[in-house]
Formats: structure tokens, C-alpha cells, sequence
């Protein structure tokens, strides 16, 4: 036994040499790591945090490191709410959303910080805050994702209003919803206050939470769902549809933009973009992303596999074959009126007003 | 030496206070007292005593939150959430509990009792499952099984199974799947307890029995399994409390049980309402916990025997080829298949360029915070054993029972407790791998403890007195003598709290700063997201590793 | 000049009422060894562990060599009292090897040297590399012997050192331990329950029970002339029959045995009640003897024959144990015909 503990030992003697010397040779790999001739500790360190997908987003952050030198700490997956929490003990210099609602809460709540980047003027006025402390890049759509081979566009409901309608719960398979805490939802469900007022927005809730036959932790099990034929639509940003149109399998589906029609509300709207932090560890650096990202070939980068529409469509961002014929232009679209921006006043309310509703923010 | 500093100790207390010297004789000698004549040194206590609060902290603070969590909050949870989280924590500890004393007791018994070929074998080859940590194993049954997975399309392909049983409904994403999963890599805990009670079962009972006309299965019911009753008790409480503070197998396999739910809330930062679930497991987890020093109390009574002799080993015969697939049957689920499945997707990702910079930063990441959290597990295990060991008292074993509180509770907790304290009062470690590295100190601490114990328990205090005895004071005896012959064990320990940190799952997610992703934080993420690619090399990674201490593993029990 | 002296030292221990040393005064004289005998919980370990400083008296006073280690005023630590330890385990530190063990405590500059001088002092000389587990109990044992004395100290204190060795190695190492001692010139303390290994080895052998000094004397005398019932029966086998002085002072009269002669009376007064006490070995089996008895019950145990015999007399019975030659053969009933040698015939006090 007394050999056993001596060769368990040497383990774990080795294990820390092995980690002294890791932890050394970090710093001095780290310039060949960034291939370029600036080192990490010239350039310095800029931290994200992300609540958009990480694998839309890390391919952005690793360009930017690549051509600055800059290195990224990263934090994806990140809440809102965390920014708030950290407001005594900043962290962030950067934090990306795909709901720009979550940025104009947190604008509202002082913890942004307003700047004039080179490049702003290209991001329309009603896609960024008035002191630019947040900005919008890409945008997205509700609608419905549909499995062709359950159901046909006539059948389809094309209006929001129609999921008032308990039949929906009736087709094959029926549809398909997230939890109420998405970005996404949440953004949808502003708008709807917005347009309706709380208590019909309330009902709405209510009957789309009985009806629907699932409810996702998000968008892409909605999708992957719909094209196995599992559930005959679901309700999702437009890209989702992009993105299963590139899948290899399960890839027979179409895509509904809601209430085009005449005297109809018109599609609800949201945007990803970024803000600044107030106060972040590396506002230099934070600066120079801005710019950066304002730069026409980063933000086609930015949407990069997540397929949503770029606001500045002249860009070019580019789309697979498959889903290049179903691209509709932002501009092309009967959009909601309510300005985007506007999104952050509902933020906070509109989450209570969905658990008080009976919709969870999380799964069960 | 000791005494002198407490009563100083105790003089400094009352400096300008005026006490009568009756009063400080009284306190000296209560002190004296407590320490049975024998108090330790002041630094040594001091240190002791520390190192129990940071132990604590953390749980005492969500309970102190939750009870701030307000009326409105506690009504709303106790009557929409906690009943169901209760029914499906419950549900689901109980079911694994049974199942995994139903398979490790035969298996243990299969192996040690019976005649089946490759017996030495076949007694490492069941315990592997345990160096797989569960959520490792659900990533693989999702691969497996999951909606998009090789069973569906197998099923699908095979015409007679769709005629039959019509279109593939195995559903892994339900509660069945997460209890076939936490069961199949959980049961080595019962396994491996039940081999050893049934390894030291003397055969003279039996033989007593069979002389009293008793027929095997007589013996079986009557004599083994009632003799063996506290070793499957003692197995079935690891693995509840496992699956009690499981959130890796569980979040992945996406159902909720308390542990997902204290997460998902705090992810949704409703911080209070995470504390006011963290206080229902709490109060869960010491059921347990007071069950096992139930069981605990009546295994002494068991242990009488002084002529030992070996059990005897029953002959299979016609049963040979069930049991052999039976045995072997577990060994493809829990270790063949799974290991299959990540290596095949480790080949497919290294082709595709998985094993990059990014792969190597993660595994370093794993590397730092594990190897801080076991340096630092070593350095606070030393001086609380030494207490324990050598100054028994009631402060001792308080010291003692404080440094298993991290332990004993969920990974949530603790990194719960730690978003508290460190957000609110120590921000400068807040956002820093070292807070990662902190909560494993606080969470497998007694691991190294335990090491650590075992060596010094063979060191006779006499050892301590005969270096006295020859010129050495105490402190240099703790240098020259205790030191040199607690480091093996707790060189072990420290190796054990390593390979537990690199497996942690929760508190890393919980508490990790940006940029600071470990192997465990990248299996999670890539497989939520399906990309067994990325997720298997990893994956991978962590199991090669964790079979390092296996071997020790064996001999613990 | 004494080299360990105990002045009425008193422990008692937490927890419990009844002292585990009461008033204690014990002198050793320098170069002798002397053993604590006695019962289990007699005080015996406690009152080695009190002179090595591991316990601390309530009263009295302890001094080695001449100097106050232990009083109401001074207290002088284990480690600078200079004492060597043998403990019952032995307690080698697991970690070094032979050479450093017995090396552990000396740091002068010819620590070599002493090393290898102890080592063949125990007869160990190429071990210097072993480990202690690649002992035997007999070689752990010098090692235990060669560290406690490597430093020369004042006193050696041994604590039941042969209690874990087998019978016929605690022979060797009772003849083997005095040797080393002697040619080391130590004194020292054996505590042992064993009145064997106490008779072996001792130059005095004190008798303790309940934490009291029942008796202090050499080995012969403490055999010889017990002096009250407890040390009759510990120490060896013993007879004891009831009895009353006569009134020369020279012998004590028996109702059962008649007239007994002693050699030592203890200053004892005529027409006292007393006790005697007879070990077996003065029973003497003889034809021409003037005493007789009934053969109750016999053992035959190789070496001897160990035999109850009933002697009745004035209506009375008493049963006596005597060792008869093993070349006899005696039958149970059988009348046998003895005398009493007054060699191992003492009077003890009747308690």
C-alpha cells in the first residue's frame, strides 16, 4: 500500500510541474498563438459577454483577436441581468444581445455608456440609441416554421391573432413554443403590449400556452422539432428557418412572415446588436471593437452562421445557395411600427407579465 | 507550550475588564477541559478554525438569503414549484437508489461468490463507470438514443421492429432516461461496497447455517443479506445523495430536479428564489445525511468476527451463460458502449481539427483551477487532521464536521454561496479562476481529508511522544515526524480532489470567469448544442484522466 | 546519589474520582533498573509517563538527576528532561531507517559514530539501512532499545517493552535488555504486568496497585518475604492460611498446620493475627514428612506436577497447591506425606 500512495504521488507531483510549466509557457506562447507580431500584453484584454449563441459569435471574436491582437475573454450564454448585478464590480466591456430590448433595459438602467464610433452613421437612427450607447447589426423576424410534408401554406395561420384559436392545437403534431424567459419571446411579447395592450397580450399567453403541443429551452429545438416532423409549425425568429434549410436532413420546411396582410399589424421585428459597458475594465479596447465591428466586412462577420438579414443588406452578406432564393429583404417586409429601440422600456415588465400569465420564463 | 498561550490568550480576552482570578481560573480550567488537559497550540487552532468557516460560509449564506427571500416568493414557490421539484427530485433518487442496489448487490455477489470465468477481471471492469462522470454518460446516450441518434435510425431500418412496436418512441429526454443513465453510472458505489462487506463475510456463519438444515437461498436471505444490510445501506446513501446533487446527467438529459432548477434561476439571476430551493435540498440532503449515521451506528455492531475464514464460491452451473450475460450486458452499457461512442466521435473530431489552440486552452484552464484547488486542498487538510488526530475535543470535531459541509451538499449550493459572498463582499477574486478553484477546495476538501486520516491513523501518538522524548519540541515534531508520514496520504488526497475538479460540472458554470471555459464547461455547451465532435475529445479527456485513481478507488472500500 | 526521585506525586485523570497515582515517593539509585509491577491500571504507566513528562502530576515533586523537573513551581518539558523512552509498540518513526531512527535525537558532531556504537551495543550492526517494517519484533525492539539510549540520557523509561513479542524471544530479550543496559550503564524504569519478566530483569522490583506502592524490595525479597496478601498472589503462586503469632516471635501457630516456622516476621508482635504465606516450592513431597494430605486434584504441566492437596485437621480443611517432581506418579485420593520448608514461608499482614 505504502508504494501505491508513493506512485499516486508522483502523479500528482507531476501533474503540478506540469502546470507550473503551463502556466509559464502560456505567456510566452501566446504572441505565436495570435500569428500577428503584437503580443497579448501590449495589446491588452477585452472582455464579452454574449447572449447570443455562442457558435454565431466566437468565429467574430476570434477575427477581431486575429487583427487586433487583442485578446477576448469570453462569456457566452451571458444574462442581462448579470450586467446589472456586477453594476458595483464591472466586468464587461462589451455586451452583445440578440434582443435589442435587453440593451435598452440595461441603457435605462444607466449601465451603458454613450461614444461616437467611427462608422456610426452607417446603423440606421431607429436601430441605435440616441447616444449610440447601443447599436443594432442584424435583424430577424417572427413567424412560423413549417413542416411541409404535415401541413401546406393555405393551411397555415398567418396571422399572430390566430393562435387565439384553440383549433391550432387540433393539427398533426401540433406547433411548438419556447419557454417564456427567451429573448426572442420576450421581445415578440413587447411588442405585442405595445400593440395590444397587456390584458389582450395576457390572454394571448395564456392560449398559446395551453394550446401548444411543446415548449422549447429555444429556437433551435424548434427547428430541428419541425424539420424531424414532430410538430407541424413552431413559432421562431426567421433565420431558424435559414438555418434548417442548410441542414442536411429533415430540411423540407417553408416559412410564414405574419400579419402582411392588409390593415394587418405587420411582422414583429428585433434586432442583435451591442453595447457598450459603462465602466468596463478596458473601455480603449472596448472603443476600438465598435469601430471595428462598424467596419462593412465585419458586419457581414457578424451575422456570420446564424443567417439572420444584415440591417445594411448592401453589405452583402453572404447567404448558402439554399437559403439565398428565400431571403426577403428587411425593407421588403410590412414591419410592425413600434420602434425597436423602444423594446427596453417593456423589458422588465413584460417578464412578469408572462409568469403571471402561466407561461414559465424556465423550463420545468 | 500550548497551555501558556491560552491562558494568555485567555488574560489578553480580559484586559480592562476587571474579572476576579476565580472567574479566569474557572474559564482556564473549562478550557482545559474541553481539551481533556491537552489544548493545542493557538496558531494551529486559530488556522483550524479558519479554515472551517471558509468550509461553511457559503451554505450558511443561502440559508440566510433564503430566509430574506420574502413571504410573496416563498408562497409562490412552495405552492407551484417545490411540490413538483419534491415529486420529481424524489421520484427520481428513489428509483435510482433501488435500481442501482438491485445491480451492484448481484453483481458484487456474481463476482465474489461464483465461479464465472475472469472473476479478477470482471472486478475492475465493473467499477470503470465510475471514472465516467453521468453527464459524460448522457451526452453519449444522447448520441445514442437520442431523437436524432443511431438507435432511431436503426430502428427505422429495421422493418420488423416498426411493424411490431411501430415508429422509434424511446424518448431520452424524459425521466426514464435520466434514471437508466445516473443508474448505470452510479451503481459501482453500491458495487464496490457490497464486495467488500461480501469479501470480509466470514464463511463460518454460513457453514453454521447450512449445519442448522438451511437450504442456499435460506442462507442467502437469512444469513448474507441481513449481514450485508448495512454495506447496501451505506452504498444506496452515496448514491442518493449523488443523485440528489447530480445536475450535470440531469440538466443535459433536460429534465429538472432541484439542483437544475437552483440553476436555471440563477442563470435567470432570481438569486432569492435559487436560495429558497437551495434551502429545501439542504434540508433534503441532512435526511440523508442523518439516515446515514443511522446505518453507520449499526455496522459496528455487525463487525464481530475473529476467526475469518474465506466465503466459499458457489458454483454457476447451468446458470453459467445468463449470468455471464447479465454481467456482461452492464459492462457494454455502462462502460463499452459509451466508451465507444466517444471514441468514435474523438476520431471524427480530432480529423476535423478538434485537438486546437482553443481545445489545448480549455484542458489548461481545467488544468490551473484543478491543480490550485488540490495544492490548496492539501495545505488545509493537513493542519485539520492533525487537530482531529491528536487533540480530540468537542471544538475538533466541530472543525471536523464543518470542513464536510461542502461536501456532503449539491455543487449548486456551494457556487450559489459563493456568487453571494463574492459579488457582495470580495470583489477582487470575483471574475477570477481562483473563485473557481475555491469552490472545489470548499466542495472536495474531505477527500483529501480522508487520505490524509488513513495515514496519520497509523501513526501511534507514541511516535509523537518518543521524538519528544528524544530533545524535539512539539512544532519541530509536527515538521520532522507527523509531515513526512501524513504527505503520502495526503499527496493521494490532493490527486483525488484533482481528478474531482476536472469532473466538476456546476459550480465551474456557475462561477467560471469569462474566457475561462473548462473541459467539463465545453462537453455541457457543445453537447446542448449536438456538437459531439467537439464535445467527445473532451469528454474523453476527462474519463482517461479520472481512471488515474482508480486503483485507489478499489482499495478505499 | 539518586537519579530519579518522586516526592508524594499525585495524578488524577479527567473525568474519573479515584487518583490513578496517590502520594507516590519512590527514590532509584543511579546505574540500577527497577520495575513497576502491578495490575493493569495500577498507576504503573502513568507513573513512567508522569517522569517523562507526557502527564502532569497535581502534588509533589519529580526530579532526575538531581534536578526538580516537576513541581508545584517548575515544569520542565518532555523534550528537555533528557530521559530515553522505550515504548510498547516501540513507536520507530516509519518514515527512517534504522541509522536515523536511532540517530533521530542526537545531533553531535560524532553522530556516526554513536550511531554504529549503540548499533553494536544491540546487535545490529549492518541493519543501519533497513526500514522498520522490514523488522522482526526482537530487532524492532533493540532499535526502540539503541534510539532511547543513543543520546546517553540520564534515565531510560521502558513501558511494557516485551509485551508484544512471543515467549521464547521475551526470554532472549529479558537476558538481552539487562545486558544492554548494564554494559550502558542506564538506569532505568520497566513497567511490566509480568512478574517473570520484573524477576528477570530488576535490581528492585516495586509492587504498585490502585495508584499505591504496596511494596518495594529486590526480586528475592519481594518473592521471599511478601508482605501482605496482594503481593503474595501477584507475584507467583502462594498458599495463604490464616494464622497467629506465637510467642517466640519465631513461628506462627496454625489451627490447620500447627506450628509454622518463619524466617521473617516483620516485626510483628507475638499473639497477633496474621496471615502466612506458602509458596508451592516449599511443600516438599516426602514419606518421612510429619504432615499429610488427600490429593483433590492434580496438573500435569510438563515441568511439574501441580497438585491440590485437602489437609484436614481439628475438624478444619484446608487446601494447599504444591509442586511435586513430574517423575511421580500420583492418583487423585491418594494420601501424600510432606514437610514445609521455611525458606518461602512469610508472614503477610491480615487485611
Amino acid at each position: 500500500m505504502f508504494t501505491k500512495k508513493k506512485i499516486l504521488a508522483f502523479i500528482m507531483m507531476g501533474i503540478l510541474a506540469i502546470t507550473a510549466i503551463g502556466c509559464s509557457s502560456q505567456t510566452v506562447a501566446a504572441p505565436d498563438e495570435e500569428g500577428v507580431g503584437t503580443s497579448v500584453e501590449e495589446a491588452g484584454q477585452l472582455v464579452v459577454y454574449s447572449a447570443r449563441n455562442e457558435r454565431f459569435v466566437q468565429a467574430l471574436l476570434d477575427k477581431f483577436s486575429e487583427e487586433t491582437g487583442i485578446e477576448v475573454l469570453s462569456l457566452h450564454g451571458a444574462n442581462p441581468l448579470q450586467i446589472l448585478e456586477e453594476k458595483n464590480n464591472v466586468r464587461a466591456d462589451i455586451f452583445i444581445s440578440n434582443d435589442l430590448g435587453a440593451l435598452g433595459y440595461l441603457h435605462m438602467e444607466g449601465l451603458l455608456q454613450g461614444s461616437n464610433p467611427e462608422g456610426i452613421e452607417t446603423i440606421p437612427v431607429d436601430f441605435r440609441a440616441d447616444d449610440n450607447a447601443y447599436f443594432a447589426i442584424s435583424a430577424r423576424s417572427r413567424g412560423f416554421i413549417y413542416n411541409k410534408d404535415l401541413i401546406t401554406e393555405e393551411e397555415m395561420p398567418k396571422s399572430i391573432e390566430d393562435l387565439f384559436d384553440a383549433n391550432w392545437a387540433e393539427v398533426e403534431n401540433g406547433y411548438a413554443i419556447t419557454r417564456g424567459g427567451n429573448g426572442g419571446m420576450i421581445g415578440h411579447v413587447s411588442a405585442l403590449r405595445y400593440q395590444w395592450g397587456d390584458e389582450k397580450t395576457t390572454d394571448w399567453i395564456t392560449a398559446i400556452k395551453e394550446n401548444a403541443a411543446g415548449i422549447y429551452e429555444g429556437h433551435g429545438d424548434i427547428r430541428r422539432a419541425v424539420g424531424a416532423g414532430e410538430h407541424a409549425f413552431g413559432l421562431v425568429n426567421n433565420y431558424y428557418f435559414h438555418q434548417q434549410l442548410v441542414e442536411p436532413q429533415n430540411n423540407n420546411v417553408a416559412f410564414i412572415y405574419l400579419d402582411q396582410g392588409e390593415g394587418q399589424m405587420g411582422v414583429v421585428a428585433n434586432a442583435a446588436g451591442v453595447g457598450l459597458v459603462k465602466g468596463g475594465p478596458n473601455a480603449d479596447n472596448g472603443a476600438i471593437f465598435l469601430e471595428w465591428l462598424l467596419l462593412p466586412e465585419n458586419q457581414v462577420a457578424f451575422v456570420g452562421e446564424s443567417l439572420e438579414q444584415l440591417i445594411n443588406s448592401q453589405y452583402g452578406a453572404v447567404y448558402p445557395a439554399e437559403v439565398e432564393s428565400k431571403i426577403i429583404n428587411f425593407s421588403d417586409l410590412k414591419v410592425q411600427d413600434m420602434p425597436i429601440k423602444e423594446l427596453g422600456n417593456y423589458f422588465e415588465d413584460t417578464k412578469a407579465l408572462i409568469e403571471d400569465s402561466g407561461l414559465d420564463l424556465d423550463l420545468k | 507550550m500550548g497551555i501558556k498561550n491560552i491562558i494568555q490568550l485567555n488574560n489578553n480576552a480580559k484586559v480592562g475588564e476587571r474579572f476576579s482570578p476565580t472567574l479566569l481560573r474557572f474559564f482556564r480550567r473549562k478550557w482545559l477541559h474541553v481539551w481533556k488537559k491537552n489544548p493545542p497550540g493557538t496558531g494551529l487552532l486559530v488556522f483550524g478554525l479558519s479554515i472551517a468557516m471558509i468550509m461553511s460560509i457559503p451554505i450558511v449564506y443561502v440559508v440566510w438569503r433564503s430566509l430574506f427571500a420574502g413571504t410573496n416568493r416563498w408562497l409562490r414557490l412552495l405552492d407551484q414549484r417545490i411540490p413538483e421539484l419534491l415529486w420529481n427530485t424524489l421520484s427520481l433518487t428513489a428509483a435510482v437508489t433501488t435500481s442501482t442496489i438491485i445491480i451492484g448487490v448481484s453483481l458484487a455477489w456474481i463476482v465474489i461468490r461464483t465461479d464465472i470465468p475472469g472473476k479478477k477481471i470482471w472486478r475492475w471492469l465493473l467499477a470503470i463507470p465510475l471514472t465516467i462522470p453521468p453527464y459524460v454518460g448522457a451526452v453519449t446516450y444522447i448520441i445514442v438514443f437520442g431523437r436524432s441518434g443511431w438507435a432511431r435510425d436503426l430502428w427505422r431500418d429495421t422493418a420488423w421492429l416498426v411493424n411490431v412496436f411501430g415508429d422509434y418512441s424511446i424518448n431520452i429526454y424524459s425521466f426514464w432516461g435520466v434514471f437508466f443513465v445516473l443508474t448505470m453510472f452510479t451503481y459501482p458505489y453500491v458495487y464496490l461496497i457490497a464486495s467488500a462487506s461480501l469479501r470480509k463475510m466470514n464463511r463460518n456463519y454460513e457453514e453454521a447455517a447450512y449445519s442448522q438444515g438451511f437450504s442456499a437461498s435460506e442462507v442467502f436471505w437469512k444469513v448474507n443479506l441481513p449481514l450485508m444490510r448495512p454495506a447496501i445501506g451505506a452504498g444506496g446513501i452515496l448514491v442518493s445523495l449523488y443523485v440528489l446533487g447530480d445536475f450535470g446527467a440531469i440538466a443535459t438529459l433536460r429534465y429538472v430536479t432541484f439542483t437544475a432548477a437552483i440553476y436555471f434561476q440563477r442563470a435567470a439571476f432570481d438569486t432569492a428564489s435559487a436560495s429558497v430551493l437551495s434551502l429545501v435540498l439542504i434540508f433534503l440532503t441532512i435526511i440523508i445525511l442523518w439516515m446515514e449515521s443511522k446505518t453507520r451506528k449499526k455496522n459496528k455492531y455487525y463487525q464481530t468476527s475473529n476467526t475469518y475464514r474465506e466465503p466459499l464460491t458457489l458454483e454457476l452451473g447451468k446458470w453459467k451463460p445468463i449470468v455471464v450475460f447479465y454481467v456482461s450486458l452492464i459492462f457494454f452499457l455502462s462502460v463499452l458502449l459509451p466508451i465507444s461512442v466517444l471514441v468514435y466521435w474523438s476520431k471524427i473530431g480530432i480529423s476535423m481539427g478538434a485537438l486546437d489552440g482553443r481545445f489545448f486552452g480549455f484542458a489548461l484552464n481545467s488544468l490551473k483551477a484543478s491543480s490550485f484547488a488540490a495544492l490548496i486542498c492539501m495545505l488545509f487538510a493537513m493542519p485539520i487532521i492533525y487537530l482531529k488526530a491528536r487533540y480530540p475535543s468537542i471544538i475538533t470535531s466541530f472543525i471536523d464536521k464543518l470542513s464536510y459541509a461542502g461536501y456532503a451538499l449539491p455543487g449548486v449550493i456551494v457556487a450559489l454561496g459563493f456568487v453571494f459572498i463574492f459579488n457582495n463582499h470580495l470583489p477582487i477574486l470575483y471574475g477570477t479562476f481562483y473563485i473557481v478553484a475555491l469552490a472545489f477546495v470548499v466542495r472536495f476538501l474531505p477527500q483529501a481529508m480522508q487520505a490524509g486520516e488513513a495515514s496519520l491513523s497509523l501513526l501511534s501518538p507514541r511516535i509523537d511522544e518518543a521524538a519528544r522524548s528524544l530533545g524535539y519540541p512539539p512544532w519541530k515534531v509536527m515538521l520532522k515526524v507527523i509531515l513526512p508520514n501524513m504527505l503520502p496520504g495526503v499527496l493521494s488526497g490532493g490527486a483525488l480532489v484533482f481528478v474531482s475538479s476536472i469532473k466538476e460540472l456546476p459550480a465551474t458554470l456557475m462561477l467560471r470567469p469569462p474566457g475561462f471555459d473548462t473541459l467539463a464547461v465545453r462537453v455541457y455547451f457543445e453537447a446542448a448544442e449536438a456538437v459531439y465532435h467537439l464535445a467527445a475529445p473532451a469528454a474523453l479527456l476527462i474519463v482517461i484522466v479520472s481512471i488515474l485513481p482508480l486503483q485507489y478507488m478499489l482499495k478505499k472500500y | 546519589m539518586y537519579d530519579i526521585q518522586l516526592k508524594t506525586v499525585s495524578k488524577t485523570y479527567l473525568g474519573t474520582n479515584e487518583p490513578a497515582v496517590k502520594n507516590l515517593s519512590l527514590n532509584v539509585e543511579k546505574g540500577s533498573i527497577i520495575t513497576l509491577l502491578g495490575p493493569s491500571g495500577c498507576g504503573k504507566s502513568t507513573t513512567l509517563r508522569l517522569i517523562a513528562g507526557f502527564e502532569r502530576a497535581e502534588g509533589g515533586s519529580i526530579s532526575l538527576a538531581g534536578k526538580i523537573v516537576s513541581d508545584e513551581n517548575t515544569w520542565v518539558p518532555p523534550e528537555k528532561r533528557g530521559v530515553g523512552m522505550v515504548f510498547q509498540d516501540y513507536a520507530l518513526f516509519p518514515h527512517l531507517n534504522v541509522f536515523d531512527n536511532i540517530g533521530f535525537g542526537y545531533k553531535e558532531k560524532d553522530r556516526k559514530s554513536r550511531v554504529m556504537e549503540v548499533l553494536e551495543l544491540v546487535n545490529l550492526k549492518g541493519f543501519e539501512k533497513r526500514y522498520p517494517y522490514e523488522l522482526s519484533g526482537g530487532q524492532q525492539q533493540r532499535v526502540a532499545l539503541a534510539r532511547a539510549l543513543a543520546r546517553r540520557p540520564v534515565v531510560v523509561l521502558l513501558d511494557e517493552p516485551f509485551s508484544n513479542l512471543d515467549a521464547d524471544l521475551r526470554v532472549t530479550m529479558r537476558v538481552e535488555v539487562k545486558r544492554i543496559l548494564k554494559e550502558a550503564g542506564a538506569t532505568a524504569i520497566f513497567v511490566s504486568h509480568d512478574q517473570k519478566d520484573a524477576l528477570a530483569i530488576s535490581d528492585v522490583i516495586a509492587v504498585m496497585k490502585d495508584g499505591v506502592l504496596e511494596q518495594i524490595g529486590t526480586p528475592r525479597e519481594i518473592y521471599r518475604y511478601p508482605e501482605n496478601k496482594f503481593v503474595a498472589s501477584f507475584i507467583g503462586q502462594s498458599n495463604i492460611i490464616k494464622g497467629k503469632i506465637s510467642d517466640d516471635g519465631l513461628s506462627v501457630f496454625t489451627n490447620t498446620l500447627g506450628s509454622v516456622s518463619c524466617n521473617h516476621s516483620h516485626c510483628m508482635c507475638a499473639g497477633e493475627e496474621v496471615c502466612i504465606s506458602i509458596r508451592p516450592d516449599s511443600i516438599i513431597k516426602d514419606a518421612n514428612g510429619h504432615m499429610e494430605g488427600r490429593v483433590k486434584e492434580f496438573t500435569y504441566t510438563g515441568e511439574t506436577i501441580d497438585a491440590v492437596i485437602t489437609i484436614t485437621s481439628a475438624g478444619e480443611e484446608v487446601d494447599l497447591l504444591m509442586h511435586i517432581h513430574p517423575e511421580e506418579n500420583i492418583k487423585t485420593g491418594e494420601i501424600i506425606r510432606f514437610k514445609l520448608l521455611p525458606n518461602f514461608v512469610a508472614v503477610v499482614k491480615n487485611e
